[in-house]
């Protein structure tokens, strides 16, 4: 028989034990300290921000200031809209074409499925390219139309392969049963593969969600107007440019005329990088589950 | 059409008219069902695939584009910015490639090597995280750990009795920037894959060789490496599938004008010609002639995958 699974070592508290303990504690740190350090340089206060720095363990004079000053300034309250609104859309449309191309795609008898395959995964491999991109979406006059960006990817082929995944294992005897009482393949789909795939289709939204959360590249060059970014390209510019007076606005710099001086450019750039790291970390705990599940799906071929 | 209720065409009889339609007519739900995501496949994919041949015409705003052949081409292998452009994207590609390729397998053997489950547990879901964060977020972080006085790495080097150094804007450094900024987005994420491997080795074969007296390198060395060979085989090749693609959206937002010279890739050379100079057919070529490479490395890294481990690509 063989016995896969979790192989554990002998207890052990030798050199080597020890080094892989404090190395692996080590690598720990060094992921999560650069970005908690931005996270107590957002929350500290006004007064101590200037001794804040890169080493900087604890937010003096705590205070939720900078995001204060944050949310009152358009780009951002906007870019945090923007975000929302793209990333809910986007997700929506494409759960609805991929949950149906994967229905369809995941009926074993289904004629002409291996050309359909072939035609989706064409599309993985060969690609127009940046220019020709931007190039159609002028053409179908979507520049500086929020669909340009919802619909970036709306059916990605990986994930719909890995929802096929998922749908291929709901058992065929429970697809078989509704059809005899005469349920159209809609219902089937709502009402039973959905159901039963539920990790599934966490898993696949999951995925589009971070994606279109993150996305800034397509949003930056197809939407002109600023007003209609997404908080990821706000962001870009102020990492970039770092210009305090482009970056809160001239008509704002007047409304912050106390504080203007005191709005430091340090804190407002960790505020907002947290705003933007902080629905993923709310998600963290769901997508930790599924994701590995999901990747691991996609990976592993039989 | 023929039985909407019944949509299994297998069950019926072909008795008459085309076979081709009886076979297929059942499934007529099943393909309005694929239908949206075809047409959305044609119009953003494939439309884009077919506009590529740009790259052999001159573009012009009104009316149709004439037909150039290689002129795009011929300029882009005569300009001085495309031997290096193509210089970087090898260099920075390859430096990712093998300093970061055997991290994760090291790690990997690392929490396997931890007896407290809760621990290795922690690890894993603290250096997953930053697989999810997008590059900007990222360039964020690195641009505030690496900033002059104020950055972490400088207050420490400085605490050492070192001095200050501006990693981002030293052509010396800045690919450096890149490999280490890939190594800490992607070092626990790519793990996974080889976790995933080790896990699925036969207990019995590690309690066996312990019983006969084998220490740790050597149950490493000689049954879990050798056991997840094939997996680190396929992830290599994968990557060397990719190698055209040095990472724009890392390289895009860590750039600036100081190391443009050390970082323009490929990517960053179409996007500057293209979206901000308007060169949109010169720009189009650079693309295309990207994309073919890529292709050949990918089939190549197919069909020499499958040859090795029987395991291709797709």
């Amino acid at each position: 028989m063989r016995k896969p699974g979790v192989f554990h070592p002998a207890r052990s508290f030798g050199v080597g034990t020890v080094l892989n303990y404090v190395l692996l504690a080590l690598l720990g740190f060094m992921t999560f300290f650069p970005l908690y350090n931005i996270l107590v340089v957002s929350l500290t206060g006004p007064a101590k921000i200037a001794a804040a720095d890169g080493l900087s363990v604890i937010p003096h004079d705590f205070s939720f200031a900078t995001y204060i000053t944050l949310v009152q300034i358009p780009k951002v309250a906007k870019g945090l809209f923007n975000s929302l609104y793209i990333t809910a859309a986007g997700v929506l449309i494409n759960m609805v074409l991929t949950c149906l191309a994967a229905y369809a795609l995941s009926r074993p008898k289904l004629p002409g499925k291996p050309f359909f395959m072939v035609f989706i995964i064409i599309t993985m491999i060969f690609e127009g390219g940046l220019i020709p991109d931007f190039l159609l979406m002028k053409n179908l006059h979507l520049l500086n139309n929020y669909y340009s960006v919802i619909l970036y990817k709306a059916v990605n082929a990986y994930y719909l392969i890995i929802m096929i995944r998922f749908f291929e294992e709901v058992p065929l005897s429970l697809i078989e049963a509704g059809k005899m009482d005469g349920v159209t393949e809609t219902r089937t789909l709502v009402s039973i593969v959905l159901p039963v795939s539920k990790a599934g289709v966490a898993t696949v939204s999951l995925f589009y969600a971070v994606f279109h959360w993150n996305e800034y590249f397509r949003a930056m060059i197809y939407l002109t107007n600023p007003d209609k970014w997404p908080l990821q390209v706000v962001l870009r510019e102020l990492i970039v440019s770092g210009d305090k007076a482009a970056f809160i606005g001239a008509l704002n710099y007047l409304k912050y005329e106390v504080g203007a001086a005191q709005v430091d450019m340090k804190a407002l750039k960790a505020g907002v990088i947290i705003l933007a790291v902080l629905p993923i970390l709310f998600l963290y705990p769901i997508l930790l589950r599924y994701f590995s599940k999901g990747a691991l799906s996609g990976a592993v071929k039989e | 059409m023929s039985d909407p209720i019944r949509g299994n065409g297998a069950r019926h009889e072909q008795t008459k008219g085309n076979p081709l339609i009886k076979t297929i007519a059942p499934y007529t739900p099943l393909y309005l069902m694929l239908l949206p995501a075809l047409i959305y496949l044609t119009v953003f994919s494939y439309v884009p695939m077919w506009g590529a041949r740009l790259a052999f015409m001159d573009f012009s705003f009104v009316g149709k584009h004439t037909f150039v052949g290689f002129k795009h081409f011929a300029t882009l292998f005569g300009s001085t910015a495309f031997g290096s452009v193509i210089a970087n994207t090898i260099i920075i590609s390859a430096m990712k490639i093998f300093i970061n390729f055997p991290m994760p397998i090291i790690l990997a053997l690392m929490l396997s090597e931890v007896r407290s489950r809760r621990f290795a547990r922690i690890i894993q879901s603290v250096v997953y995280l930053p697989h999810f964060l997008s590059w900007v977020v990222i360039a964020g972080i690195f641009i505030n750990l690496l900033a002059l006085e104020e950055g972490a790495i400088n207050r420490i080097l400085v605490f050492f009795g070192g001095t200050q150094f501006p990693f981002l804007t030293q052509g010396t450094s800045i690919r450096w920037v890149f490999v280490f900024s890939e190594m800490w987005r992607s070092i626990g994420w790519d793990s996974l894959l080889f976790i995933a491997a080790i896990m699925r080795i036969d207990v019995e074969v590690f309690e066996a060789a312990i019983a006969d007296g084998a220490g740790t390198f050597r149950r490493i060395f000689s049954i879990t490496l050798p056991a997840i060979l094939p997996t680190i085989v396929t992830v290599f090749i994968l990557n060397l599938g990719f190698f055209m693609n040095a990472g724009f959206d890392q390289v895009f937002n860590l750039m600036n004008d100081a190391v443009l010279s050390k970082v323009d890739i490929l990517d960053t050379y179409v996007y500057r010609l293209g979206l901000q100079n308007g060169e949109f057919s010169y720009a189009t070529a650079a693309g295309l002639f990207k994309g073919v490479i890529g292709l050949f490395l990918i089939f190549g890294t197919h069909f020499g995958s499958k040859r090795l481990t029987g395991k291709g690509v797709w």
